[in-house]
């Protein structure tokens, strides 16, 4: 048994002795916790760790095995995305106790706060006094017990999992209702009272979800594809894919889900030339023999950063969107070209870890897979608060694609159209924002930068946001953007053009002086070395490719990626599909198309007179059209339009 | 995007000042607003008297064109002026940090005298026992430059602050006065939707308006509120069904305080309450750096909640 004075010691340095007695085996007595957030956080050993007082924020979150007790109150996200362990607390919890909690037992003795339990996935989360309102939203498994009053809109959009309810219940949540309980789910509570040492002789009310909102009530059917070209063609109106969506959703009666990004026409890079004469480009001898593209992003603040063999990683997507062997695919490409891969949502597989170098961990809303194990075996972490394709909208997953292997990875019933959380249950603000951050920075020891991904939207005020927040760097994903499904009129008409969203985020940060103290990854539409260069050239420290790659890989850009049957073996999750695809094959194709775009990026910034990506600068370019010059501040210069054609036909 | 804090000590202070609880409780979750800290502080009023403050910063209040002499002193010669002429006899004055800080003897029309002054500088503090303090940096540097800690004091509230416009300017820091109106302060996390609506509203029954925060907003709904006889408890019922949006918000009058906090809770507080004090704060670690070593009893008010405090002496 040793002792912690957090009267003397900082938290830092506390949960850096903790983890340190953990390993050893050694109980731990911390003394005047005075309320301080992340007590214990990231704790992965079987020891105890007595509390004396009060808890803040996050108290043994992203914990396992170990067991917790505090003798008074806790802030908000008790025990969050907590594993095996236990935790007692002798007072009161703030909101969303036992969030994300996937096998924990958790006992709070007095009240807890509002949305108890939010998206957990496994274990036990006991309240013994009241519940306040929405305990259990948006559960996807495990148990919650309240002896006390369920609070308002108790279960609301739960998935799975049961509520038990021993004073009344206040009203229920939508699409959750009151079911009969079974003997045996008696006993198990009994005795789970026993074991706590709880005496409650009163009987459950149990709520259950209702499996009315868990899948659409028509799914979408399969269409011809209809070619890119002619689906993006120039008539607004009456188009091919216009007719289409019309047709579809008078089949379905509600909106279209596809995959894919917007196809409106908006402006974006190709709108934009560089101002030198670049006909020479790549004539010269070996330009990425010649140009310094080595790039680190993530280690302004201390932390190990990602090593870019050049300033382009792969941008996150998700296994499940994309099958096990495409994300393995991309993960052996991303180490061949020396750059970084992205989990994107739902978790990170044995498979994807071993093919890709350096791989970078999403934490999303619905905390799908999200763990303290992988969290340290990431090289970066980062927290996703939008997309470019769909802003402010969750991922959706159609129950096609939800399969056994990847509800069990996710820790999500089977078979349900999955709508993930289209927001974080403890990121409400900037203000919640900034201890979120520090939970992982301290589960995690401070090794691994953490970064923001950014759909652009109010871009000005998020940037300045990920700035104040502390975060390494910026994932900022424009309108171009794609996505594995989402709604068809939210990709076309809402988000802001990767043109003004990094134009706006280096004007916000230059307002606040951050220019040299965050880094930004912009994506969102980049094709390939000139759309790079170009994305270099306003500002970025590096850029993001998602479609390109998968292109690359052997995408046929039908636009199904929501069915679940994709030909080419890519976004399906079925055996059958899958098979046809070969990722070592397809490793060396992207490969290759990463390699192409290296050496377009080496040959413009040579031509351009430059040793170095880093001296590429918003004087290197011009608008070739009024939108463009507009979004950017470029000089408007179309006499440059043949010039950029010519380039294109050389380069590109 | 911040932190709030309020105490009240209900006989009066005791061994701890009302500036000295408040910088510890802001110090205590600087976390949650690195770049502004303000203070709204609430001494025993002498009757006949008002306390105003002013910003007169050079790139702010009356030297940025608003009044007619430039510079600090031509704000401050500006400021006299214009009380003088509304029949304010100065008793004290000052120039401290970015404000300038008079006692007047006042007996006429404050809410005229008010909206006059706004025009001619700006005004960030009246009231005959309210005083606003508030300036960029931390709770410390606050009150390195107005020492906040000297103020013994009733009760009072404090705000934290991470800005997002251009500038971290005084004036968007909190707390905020109801123009027009004495002795009222607001301090506010979360955000007001239905903002220009409610604006609107009282704008169009002559109201004034002097920032675009909807924390004024506030403000000024519930000092019209007071002004119309309505104690503060119906108030702030009433506030949390015509308000829409996140809120958790502290208001404190001469002898009162008060909070509420909306329907959805996303906006957290928690409070700790004894015989002879209230304190009320975004978080717990707030409350405890007054009890260091305790484990305190304390509560989360419930969402779509209310409730006020007043002074026993």
């Amino acid at each position: 048994m040793v002792q912690i004075d957090l009267g003397q010691v900082s938290v830092r340095d506390a949960n850096e002795q903790i983890r340190k007695w953990g390993a050893e085996g050694e109980d731990i007595e911390v003394l005047n916790p005075d309320a301080r957030h992340h007590i214990g956080v990231g704790l992965i050993h079987p020891v105890r760790v007595h509390i004396q007082g009060s808890a803040g924020y996050f108290c043994a979150g992203l914990a396992d095995q170990a067991r917790f007790e505090i003798d008074n109150n806790v802030g908000w996200g008790l025990g969050d995305n907590m594993y095996a362990g236990m935790v007692t607390v002798r007072g009161n919890a703030g909101a969303i106790a036992g969030v994300a909690i996937r096998g924990a037992e958790i006992v709070v003795h007095g009240n807890v706060g509002s949305r108890a339990g939010q998206v957990m996935k496994a274990g036990t989360l006991c309240c013994v006094g009241n519940a306040n309102f929405m305990a259990g939203y948006m559960m996807y498994g495990g148990r919650i017990i309240i002896l006390g009053e369920s609070g308002e809109r108790v279960g609301e959009d739960m998935a799975a999992g049961d509520i038990f309810v021993g004073g009344a219940v206040r009203s229920l949540g939508s699409d959750a209702q009151l079911a009969d309980i079974e003997e045996s789910e008696v006993d198990d509570i009994r005795a789970f009272l026993d074991r706590h040492e709880i005496a409650y002789k009163g009987s459950f009310q149990k709520i259950e979800n209702a499996g009315k909102r868990l899948r659409y009530a028509t799914s979408e059917q399969q269409v011809r594809s209809i070619p890119f070209f002619t689906f993006s063609g120039t008539s607004d109106y009456w188009n091919p894919k216009v007719q289409e969506d019309v047709y579809v959703k008078s089949q379905i009666g509600r909106y279209r889900v596809r995959g894919y990004g917007g196809a409106r026409t908006l402006p974006h890079l190709s709108d934009l030339a560089f101002k030198r004469d670049l006909s020479a480009a790549g004539t010269a001898g070996d330009p990425v023999a010649a140009v310094e593209m080595y790039t680190e992003i993530g280690g302004l603040n201390g932390a190990r950063p990602l090593k870019l063999s050049m300033p382009v990683m792969i941008a996150p997507m998700s296994y499940g969107a994309l099958s096990r062997s495409t994300k393995q695919a991309v993960g052996m490409a991303s180490s061949m070209a020396g750059i970084a891969e992205n989990t994107g949502e739902g978790g990170m597989s044995d498979a994807q870890r071993g093919a890709a170098e350096q791989l970078v961990f999403q934490c999303l809303g619905g905390r799908l897979g999200w763990n303290i194990h992988d969290m340290n075996r990431a090289d970066g972490l980062e927290i996703y608060i939008s997309q470019g394709a769909k802003p402010g909208f969750g991922g959706q997953l159609m129950a096609k694609k939800v399969t056994k292997e990847l509800a069990t990875i996710r820790g999500i019933p089977e078979g349900i159209d999955l709508r993930s959380p289209s927001r974080h249950p403890d990121i409400l603000g900037a203000d919640d924002l900034v201890i979120k951050v520090e939970e992982f920075r301290e589960a995690t020891g401070y090794r691994i930068p953490v970064s923001v991904k950014l759909g652009a939207g109010r871009v000005r005020d998020d940037i300045k946001i990920a700035f104040k927040d502390g975060f390494d760097f910026v994932e900022l994903d424009g309108m171009q953007g794609s996505t594995g499904a989402g709604g068809a009129e939210v990709m076309e008409h809402v988000g802001v053009p990767t043109l003004a969203a990094i134009t706006q985020a280096m004007e916000a940060l230059e307002e606040v002086e951050g220019l040299d103290k965050i880094q930004l990854v912009l994506m969102g539409g980049i094709r390939d070395g000139i759309d790079a260069a170009k994305g270099l050239c306003l500002g970025a420290d590096a850029v993001a490719m998602g479609t390109a790659v998968i292109i690359a890989g052997g995408c046929i850009a039908c636009m199904q990626c929501h069915v679940g049957q994709c030909v080419t073996g890519i976004a399906t999750q079925d055996p059958k599909h899958e098979r046809r695809y070969n990722p070592v094959a397809e490793a060396r194709n992207i490969h290759r198309y990463l390699e192409g775009v290296r050496w377009q990026i080496a040959a413009l910034t040579q031509a351009m007179g430059y040793g170095s990506t880093t001296e590429l600068g918003r004087d290197d370019l011009v608008a070739l059209t009024r939108d463009a010059a507009e979004m950017t501040g470029l000089p408007y210069a179309p006499e440059y339009r043949e010039r950029e054609q010519a380039l294109r036909g050389r380069v590109g | 995007m911040c932190g709030i804090a309020g105490v009240m000590f209900k006989h009066g202070a005791t061994g701890l000042s009302t500036g000295q609880a408040l910088i510890d409780m802001l110090d205590g979750c600087q976390h949650r607003g690195p770049d502004s800290t303000g203070f709204a502080l609430y001494e025993d009023a002498e009757p006949g008297k008002l306390r105003l403050r002013f910003l007169v910063e050079e790139e702010n209040g009356a030297s940025d064109g608003v009044g007619h002499n430039s510079g600090v002193e031509g704000a401050i010669a500006d400021i006299r002026t214009t009380l003088e002429d509304h029949g304010a006899e100065i008793v004290e004055d000052e120039h401290v940090g970015n404000s300038y800080r008079v006692v007047v003897r006042f007996s006429g029309d404050v809410q005229k005298l008010t909206y006059d002054m706004e025009h001619a500088a700006t005004l960030i503090s009246i009231g005959e026992s309210l005083d606003i303090r508030k300036d960029v940096g931390g709770a410390h540097d606050v009150d390195d430059v107005f020492h906040v800690r000297e103020v013994e004091g009733t009760h009072g509230l404090g705000h934290v602050r991470l800005a997002t416009e251009s500038e971290v300017k005084p004036e968007a820091a909190h707390p905020f006065w109801a123009t027009g109106f004495t002795d009222i302060a607001i301090v506010h996390n979360g955000q007001i939707t239905n903002y220009w609506k409610m604006r609107r509203r009282l704008e169009r029954r002559g109201f004034e308006f002097h920032t675009d925060n909807d924390s004024e907003l506030i403000a000024v709904y519930l000092a019209d509120k007071l002004a119309n006889e309505v104690p503060l408890e119906d108030a702030l019922k009433t506030s949390i069904d015509d308000l829409d949006g996140t809120f958790s918000f502290l208001v404190s009058t001469k002898d009162e305080i008060g909070y509420a906090k909306d329907h959805l809770a996303a906006k957290p507080m928690i409070m700790y309450e004894t015989d002879d004090l209230i304190a009320i704060a975004s978080e717990e670690v707030s409350l405890n750096r007054l009890f260091p070593g305790r484990a305190l009893d304390t509560r989360e008010p419930p969402p779509g909640s209310y409730g006020t405090w007043s002074r026993l002496t």
